[in-house]
């Protein structure tokens, strides 16, 4: 009779024995989500907006003008939401840090330290739903105003790493259609996309950082 | 618009959109605000100006009529499906 048993144990020299491989290290396990700030402060009524229904979806009917919204205390909150996968926090998360992006104009830039924190989180998460949202917003992000994208450049070593991880994430189907691709939720795919929107906004240091956290990555611009 | 804005212009008639244009694509942004068009937006909200995107000229921001805000993609909205929702109001 076969023993199985764990490599470099005594047992493991015995002739009747069979070493089992090492367990899984669990890179692309999803971690259990964490109560979000976001979620408290909605359920207590602090955020100025309300859900309005339509025949085409969802809406989010603001009370307060963008505009006149303290950025350094929404934006933050709005991202750290990115980590809800349940309606309607994902919802309202990922529709105000989409209207929160697309209103801010220069107001975004001096928020970005604080937006940090809460994108690790999101992209730890290892949801793929979570990071679909998170690197979608992370290229709205980079897009957003002129000097956004270089001011992310030092905070690289805290984002990319996921990237790394999850860059290869994509399937062979040989001539078979990738419906994930259409829908765009092939992560593979959003993480290159997103890398590239990271260099071109990026300046001329984004390149190498970039590189150094993911080695696999290649330059997309043309010297 | 060469419209006259006193307070009791009512429309005379209604059409539905044919094809998409900008004109359009505004007028089903009013209208997904609850208005009819901007003659209406105008004498509901007295002397607010219409908030537009410099580039398109398309509809930005717009105060609904429980003063909350409704907030406009500076791209196309009104997809074709939803052209034949839109009604076109002449006075």
């Amino acid at each position: 009779m076969e023993l199985k048993t764990q490599g470099f144990t005594v047992k493991a020299t015995m002739k009747n024995s069979v070493v089992v491989g090492p367990p899984a290290a669990g890179a692309f396990r999803e971690r259990p989500p964490k109560p979000t700030t976001f979620r408290k402060f909605y359920e207590r009524g602090e955020f100025p907006m309300a859900l309005q229904h339509d025949a085409k979806g969802n809406r989010i009917a603001w009370k307060v003008e963008i505009e006149k919204l303290d950025y350094h205390h929404y934006l933050p909150l709005f991202f750290d939401g990115l980590c809800e996968t349940v309606h309607p926090y994902e919802f309202f998360a990922r529709q105000g840090v989409h209207d929160m992006l697309e209103y801010g104009g220069t107001k975004i830039q001096p928020v970005i330290p604080q937006l940090i924190i809460p994108i690790k989180n999101a992209l730890n998460t290892r949801n793929r739903q979570v990071i679909c949202t998170t690197l979608k917003a992370l290229q709205q992000l980079v897009m957003s105003g002129g000097l956004v994208g270089e001011a992310l450049v030092p905070y690289y070593r805290q984002i990319l790493p996921i990237f790394n991880i999850f860059k290869n994430m994509n399937i062979n189907s040989g001539d078979g259609i990738d419906y994930s691709q259409q829908k765009r939720q092939n992560i593979g795919d959003l993480i290159q996309e997103t890398l590239q929107v990271f260099e071109r906004y990026g300046g001329e240091d984004a390149f190498i950082n970039i590189k150094y956290m993911v080695p696999t990555y290649e330059s997309c611009m043309v010297c | 618009m060469g419209f006259t804005t006193d307070n009791n212009s009512t429309p005379k008639s209604m059409s539905r959109a044919k094809g998409w244009t900008a004109e359009i694509e505004n007028l089903f942004r009013f209208q997904q605000a609850g208005y009819r068009d901007e003659l209406e937006y105008i004498q509901v909200k007295q002397g607010s100006l219409v908030d537009k995107w410099p580039e398109s000229g398309f509809v930005k921001k717009l105060q609904r009529r429980d003063n909350t805000f409704y907030y406009y993609s500076r791209k196309r909205e009104c997809e074709e499906r939803d052209i034949n929702k839109v009604k076109v109001y002449a006075y």
